[in-house]
């Protein structure tokens, strides 16, 4: 391993995770004219949640419907997301954003209209209206790739980033590694947007398979762990989430189902959902994670996605919509011998995930209504950040980070320099696991903690169950020490593995200071079963203090109404 | 075998391999292998890219059983 290159690379803007977020950031600095570096850990093609495609994005549209306006969107996301999202930050980086963002969609060549032309929206997840625009979005990350390239952004692909490190308190820079050649980056920015998405992996999943998941599991939360430690603050990191999956399959596809009428019903045929929320099947997200998990502990499941009343038309678009969000889902129900005849479609709940509690916020780094953290020079957006979450608000709120972010570089006159000797230490450290010739391996470390996460807060948790977790998780500590990796691939997933353990300590930190119950079962206290807006209605903020002990606060939010 | 490449039909382009977002699938010598099968996410990207359609999807037994 001694032929490994090293490099040093310098740069106005970085963009590090360039999925939906970080490209639409990236654009936004470049049209700002900084120089952008953008550096993934796959290839920004086809890398993150929508890799292989997507099939809605939310907007009100200001039609003259009273539902469709900017003040009726803002009154959705703070009954929905109560608690959660900041509503001041929000009219920034989503509102104010939108319609740009709608535009730079179909100027980069995707169109959100059905073939005849159409807008076609439909209504889920406790929506006053239908906000969500059905379109055509299998070419979109492919789309956003070529625009990327075309503004002269400079692009690493398949570069995992290891840690961020400052100067006098301000961004430095960061170090990573390539995951195939082995080359160690040095990198120095003025300014670096985080847009690396959710934690996935931490629980267990569908029939065993940890990489079986709703969402993308190369997401391991890799940079809240390297933002964490630089004493970067996090917020809304106690969510546990799930949603509604074909049996065998943890896929997207809650949104279209129900947006096109679907209805979940129980082993007895019996529409279960308006037992726990009063829109049925057109409740939020949680409401229905927690309808079908009372279902199936109460013993009657299995549940099943009843589509039979649907008319052929409504049927033929759902079942191209799933195609469009999840490449392989229909030719995997066909060889379950679902007929697409609106016969009934086994799901279950899927396994939990440490990510945002709504559609309309985020989870990770606590930012303003500029995009910024609190730490000089570190931006985020995108699902890593704690206020924008899903397909609309990373295209609209990833442009407001990058344009922030490259406001910040053009005011700073010099990147600050990296530490030599802690530049030395990082490069022994990120490939150590390749020289140890004994030790664990990923796949038994990452079982340990999943099995520990999932027995003690996934999701239900008490008081006791998320001190005895965060025992536990402490004493594997010692065995990070012992991981081995054999070639460059296990190596990412040894890192990988690290970064989920030490987010889900962080997780569980977090939850364990929210003594409420708040969109159960997504954060399901047993020990306080009801939620408690007097004194946790807001942000719980956790953060590294520069003596590495680890902090909490509760930011508090304010709702109209 | 969640993504499986037919051999005879790949051309060697690189582009399954190039585009997988969970680093599955490696070029050996001229043809793309799965080497890491359990890892695959079956978001379908490799075949998307594929002009040659080599690739398909079989699923494993465990997600077609339960």
């Amino acid at each position: 391993m001694g032929s490994r290159s090293s490099h040093d690379l310098e740069t106005d803007v970085a963009i590090i995770g360039g999925g939906t977020a970080g490209l639409n950031s990236a654009m936004a600095a470049a049209q700002a004219g900084c120089r952008v570096l953008i550096v993934d850990k796959a290839n920004i093609v086809h890398s993150g949640a929508i890799a292989g495609g997507i099939d809605h994005f939310m907007a009100f549209l200001e039609t003259g419907e009273p539902w469709d306006t900017r003040e009726a969107y803002l009154g959705w996301v703070g009954s929905v997301a109560r608690g959660a999202a900041d509503l001041e930050v929000q009219e920034a980086v989503y509102c104010d954003e939108l319609k740009e963002a709608l535009e730079r969609v179909e100027r980069i060549g995707v169109s959100l209209r059905q073939p005849d032309g159409k807008i076609f929206r439909t209504a889920a997840l406790g929506q006053p209206g239908p906000y969500a625009i059905n379109f055509d979005g299998k070419k979109l990350k492919p789309k956003m790739a070529i625009e990327v390239r075309r503004r002269k952004c400079r692009v690493l692909n398949r570069v995992q980033v290891t840690n961020l490190y400052l100067h006098d308190g301000e961004l430095a820079g960061f170090t990573g590694f390539d995951i195939r050649s082995g080359d160690f980056y040095r990198i120095r920015a003025k300014a670096v947007v985080i847009a690396t998405g959710n934690t996935n992996r931490m629980f267990n999943a569908q029939v065993g398979n940890p990489f079986n998941l709703w969402y993308c599991p190369a997401n391991t939360g890799d940079l809240h762990r390297a933002a964490f430690d630089a004493g970067v603050a996090l917020a809304n990191m106690e969510y546990v989430r799930m949603t509604i999956v074909p049996k065998g399959f943890s896929t997207p596809g809650f949104n279209a189902f129900f947006g096109m009428g679907a209805q979940l019903v129980n082993s007895l045929r019996e529409p279960f959902m308006k037992n726990y929320h009063e829109m049925g099947n057109k409740a939020p997200r949680n409401f229905i994670v927690w309808g079908a998990l009372q279902e199936l502990k109460e013993g009657r499941g299995p549940i099943y996605m009843d589509c039979g009343h649907l008319k052929a038309k409504d049927l033929e678009h759902l079942f191209r919509t799933l195609g469009i969000d999840k490449d392989t889902l229909p030719e995997f129900l066909l060889a379950k011998g679902y007929a697409k005849d609106g016969a009934m479609i086994e799901m279950t709940v899927s396994e939990p995930m440490q990510a945002r509690p709504s559609e309309v916020c985020g989870s990770g780094i606590r930012i303003g209504r500029d995009c910024a953290s609190n730490v000089p020079g570190i931006f985020a957006a995108g699902d890593a950040s704690d206020q924008m979450g899903c397909l609309h608000m990373a295209t609209a709120g990833g442009f407001a980070a990058g344009r922030h972010a490259a406001a910040y570089a053009k005011k700073t006159a010099h990147r600050r320099p990296l530490a030599t000797k802690a530049m030395a230490e990082e490069q022994a450290r990120v490939f150590r696991p390749l020289e140890r010739k004994s030790g664990s391996t990923y796949r038994e470390f990452e079982t340990i903690v999943r099995q520990i996460c999932s027995d003690h807060f996934g999701p239900v948790k008490t008081e006791l169950s998320l001190k005895a977790a965060l025992e536990k998780l402490g004493r594997l500590d010692a065995a990070r020490d012992e991981l081995k990796a054999d070639n460059l691939h296990e190596l990412m997933r040894t890192h990988e593995a690290m970064n989920i353990h030490a987010v889900s300590k962080i997780s569980a930190t977090a939850a364990l200071a929210r003594r409420e119950t708040r969109f159960p079962p997504y954060h399901y206290r047993a020990d306080y079963p009801l939620s408690d807006d007097e004194n946790f209605c807001g942000l719980m903020v956790i953060q590294k203090q520069p003596g590495g002990d680890v902090t909490t606060r509760l930011d508090k939010l304010r709702y109209a109404g | 075998m969640p993504a499986v490449i037919d051999a005879s039909k790949c051309n060697g382009c690189e582009l399954c391999d190039l585009y997988c977002p969970l680093d599955v699938i490696h070029m050996e010598g001229e043809v793309a292998v799965v080497r890491y099968p359990d890892e695959c996410w079956h978001c379908g990207a490799c075949r998307q890219e594929c002009a040659r359609g080599a690739v398909s999807f079989r699923f494993p037994l465990a997600m077609l059983g339960v």
